[in-house]
């Protein structure tokens, strides 16, 4: 198991250089330069050619990225070409608020997508299962600007229960943090759990009908222990491969809810790099997106080996 | 009896009193809180609470004084002498004198970046012969001089502090305004507090809130929920939501900007004039207002909106008249003419784009839209890469600020490539000149010209609105758009 984990480390560090180079030849495709961008209405041609240089693109593009190398290796990401801030400094800022945005969103996801996925596969085609059916559709199909700010004008506006948005640290006020992270939360977490249901529903179906459980049963298992003990734990390897998948879609599908509900996260910080051309911030944080996704399905790998011990002797 | 009722309501008086924070709700976030760096337009919202300025405008859009408290414009307009008002002190303790004034002055003009250059190039010398005294000297008779003193390039820094924070200003700005900055979290805050021992007395509200909110269904519904006071801009649209609700209020006032579309007079078709004059003359001013504003705009016939110093009844809103747009076209020889209208997105831009192109199809324009994010549209219009684009302007408090970069040759905001050898004099003698009527009569001879040969259509004058809590009182709108939130109060 540990050698199986080191060598699975270190075969991301070739990949996560292939990312690098892809990173920065895609953000010089944009078009639009920074500096004018920047400099807006007050774009004077010499003051274009002062933040050009200030802001280092007077450099041959080969030199620009062998130096963002050479600082990636001393772990050192940048510094923001808007405020001069670090962008190390500005993803720690930031990711901590996404996480937890996920987090919650999966927990409230998985919480959801249990009881009904299990529902609706241990009585196929009852009324339980139907109801479940649409309502897993209605969550896929709902796009998450669309509920995001039904969501804010039923609770935020109409009954003023929690506020429209606004942002503390979990640590300054937990209660608070919550209660205004609970609306993006849902935001995010609906269509997670209805993909969930879905995948639990249909996986739970399969292993129902193996020879396995039919044995437990037919031992005198009671039914609830069948499901909970025998079948369950099977069906979940699925299900947490798409877990992982829905984490990596969590924090791409946070752009849209964290603009909506102002939330000051990893997906707003995005937004404003890619509209200001903050080059040095979209590599940083596309190249801290794919680290991140890389640990995730590293994870799911060792998750799967203690669902199933086959998968550790394999 | 009403000595008690007196005691208990100056008692709630006073803890009312005691935490007065005011958020507001902007559009974007401010990137860069430092006077000579800044090129965004919300920087300028928050900075107005940071840094004292030497000359502030008013709702009349007159100069007043601020730090300066009266000034002599002598040799010719070459020569500006102010007197400063003494006893100033930034936040940091630093004494705000002459020095200090000449310092900034001199930052935004030397400082690698500065987007401040260009204002002040007409500045030959800045010297401080005593501590309340500057006198500034120029090259040559510049009258915007005062109005750019009022905006960022005036905007005093304590110089302390400039020099140890270095490029870092931004992030850590020290002034002596009104308020003074806090913290700063991006994309969510910018926190000032006020400055208890500023020099004209301590603002009435105690802590002073910026959050971005780059979506305006998003900015409105903070503002009917509640967790923001007051807002900035509007879209159309929201307006009559805001003022259904009780405890709100939307002010539309005047705005110093105009929009428009330009014409690349550099290729075809629009290198032929009167296909030029034949596309500005299908344009319905009146009806885009009624449809796309609801009637919150004014049409425009020039860069000058009605209000502002420069504007001039002489100068007449175009009328849509399709068969003498139609006649032009046969005049050049065109009886029908493609081309491709570039916008950015948004809801407003893409309605306009849609109401210009059935407008001009009306006579025989073939109009394709083309959209692109505005980093897009601002290089691709740079490098005259375009048919016609719509980009407007946010307006400045002088009238030099709305039309020299347009119309003179190789002005920075020229995107259509006009080159006009009159104009060019025209433009250079107006800005040379010190009194407005006769800045305004040659103005009106270049407009004249300038609409004749209609490199830029303009269609109408952008407002300012704000949406705000009926609790607030006490700022004035000022129509450069930045809220002053000095004597604001929120009861």
């Amino acid at each position: 198991m540990l050698i199986f984990a080191v060598r699975r480390l270190l075969a991301a560090i070739p990949t996560l250089l292939v990312v690098t180079l892809l990173v920065f030849s895609l953000v010089r495709l944009l078009p639009g330069d920074p500096a004018r961008l920047q400099l807006g209405e007050e774009a004077t041609p010499q003051a274009l050619t002062e933040l050009r240089h200030q802001m280092g693109l007077d450099r041959p593009v080969a030199v620009q990225y062998v130096n963002w190398l050479a600082d990636l290796g001393h772990l050192n990401l940048g510094r923001s070409l808007q405020d001069h801030t670090s962008v190390a400094g500005l993803i720690g800022q930031k990711l901590p608020t996404t996480f937890e945005l996920a987090v919650l969103s999966l927990l409230l996801a998985v919480a959801l997508a249990l009881p009904a996925g299990i529902a609706s596969a241990v009585r196929p085609g009852s009324w339980i299962d139907r109801l479940v059916t649409l309502l897993a559709l209605s969550g896929i199909s709902l796009p998450s600007f669309f509920l995001g700010i039904l969501l804010v004008y039923v609770f935020s506006v109409n009954l003023a229960w929690i506020p429209a948005s606004g942002y503390v640290d979990l640590q300054e006020n937990p209660g608070l943090n919550l209660k205004l992270m609970l609306l993006p939360a849902v935001t995010l977490g609906i269509g997670s759990a209805a993909v969930l249901t879905r995948f639990l529903r249909s996986s739970l179906l399969e292993v129902l009908n193996q020879d396995y459980v039919r044995t437990a049963r037919a031992k005198g298992v009671a039914g609830r222990l069948v499901i909970a003990k025998h079948a369950l734990r099977n069906a979940l390897i699925p299900v947490v491969t798409v877990l992982g998948l829905q984490l990596g879609g969590l924090l791409g599908g946070a752009v849209v809810t964290e603009q909506i509900f102002s939330v000051p996260g990893f997906g707003r910080l995005l937004v404003d790099a890619v509209f200001t051309r903050d080059l040095p911030v979209i590599q940083g944080m596309v190249l801290t997106s794919a680290a991140l996704v890389f640990l995730v399905s590293f994870l799911i790998d060792l998750a799967y080996g203690a669902i199933d011990p086959r998968v550790r002797y394999a | 009896m009403t000595r008690m009722l007196l005691s208990i309501s100056l008692m709630l008086a006073l803890t009312t009193a005691a935490a007065e924070t005011l958020t507001v709700g902007l559009d974007a976030d401010p990137p860069r809180l430092d006077p000579a760096l800044s090129t965004a337009f919300v920087d300028r919202q928050v900075m107005n609470q940071i840094f004292d300025k030497l000359v502030d405008v008013n709702e009349q859009l007159k100069i007043v004084p601020m730090v300066a408290k009266s000034w002599k414009v002598t040799n010719g307009g070459l020569t500006y002498t102010f007197k400063l008002n003494t006893g100033i002190k930034f936040t940091d303790g630093t004494p705000l004198d002459a020095a200090a004034v000449k310092y900034s002055i001199e930052r935004n003009m030397t400082l690698e970046g500065s987007a401040r250059k260009g204002e002040l190039a007409s500045v030959k010398d800045v010297s401080a012969p005593d501590a309340s005294t500057v006198v500034i000297t120029l090259k040559a008779p510049y009258g915007p001089l005062l109005a750019v003193l009022s905006d960022r390039a005036g905007m005093i820094v304590s110089p302390t502090a400039a020099k140890k924070a270095g490029a870092d200003f931004a992030n850590s700005p020290v002034g002596s305004g009104p308020f003074s900055f806090v913290s700063r979290k991006r994309q969510d805050n910018v926190t000032l507090k006020a400055n208890a021992s500023y020099w004209r007395g301590k603002a009435k509200l105690d802590t002073l809130v910026y959050r971005p909110f780059p979506d305006g269904d998003v900015r409105v519904a903070n503002l009917l929920s509640g967790a923001v006071q007051i807002i900035t801009p509007v879209d159309p649209k929201d307006i009559a939501t805001i003022k259904k609700n009780t405890k709100l209020d939307a002010t539309t006032y005047q705005g110093l900007g105009f929009q428009g579309v330009w014409m690349n007079v550099t290729r075809p078709p629009f290198n032929n004039k009167q296909v030029r004059q034949a596309f500005s003359q299908t344009l319905d001013r009146e009806a885009i207002n009624k449809v796309v504003f609801l009637n919150t705009v004014k049409p425009a016939g020039g860069p000058f909106p009605p209000g502002t110093p420069a504007y001039s009844p002489a100068i007449k809103v175009q009328n849509a008249d399709v068969a003498a747009a139609q006649k032009k076209l046969a005049q050049a020889g065109k009886s029908n003419v493609s081309f491709t209208l570039l916008t950015s997105p948004g809801a407003v831009n893409a309605q306009l784009a849609q109401l210009y192109q059935a407008m001009a199809s009306q006579a025989g324009f073939n109009v394709k839209i083309e959209t692109v994010e505005f980093g897009t549209l601002l290089d691709r219009a740079d490098k005259r890469n375009y048919d016609a684009v719509m980009l407007g302007w946010s307006g400045r408090p002088d009238p030099d600020g709305n039309i020299y970069d347009f119309f003179h040759t190789g002005g920075v905001n020229n995107q259509a490539g006009y080159a006009n050898p009159a104009i060019d004099t025209l433009l250079e003698k107006a800005r040379a000149q010190n009194a407005m009527s006769a800045r305004v009569a040659t103005y009106n001879v270049a407009l004249g010209k300038i609409l004749d040969d209609a490199p830029y259509a303009f269609t109408y004058f952008s407002s300012n609105t704000i949406g705000a809590s009926k609790a607030l009182s006490g700022v004035p709108l000022v129509p450069d758009g930045i809220l002053r939130f000095y004597t604001a109060d929120l009861k």
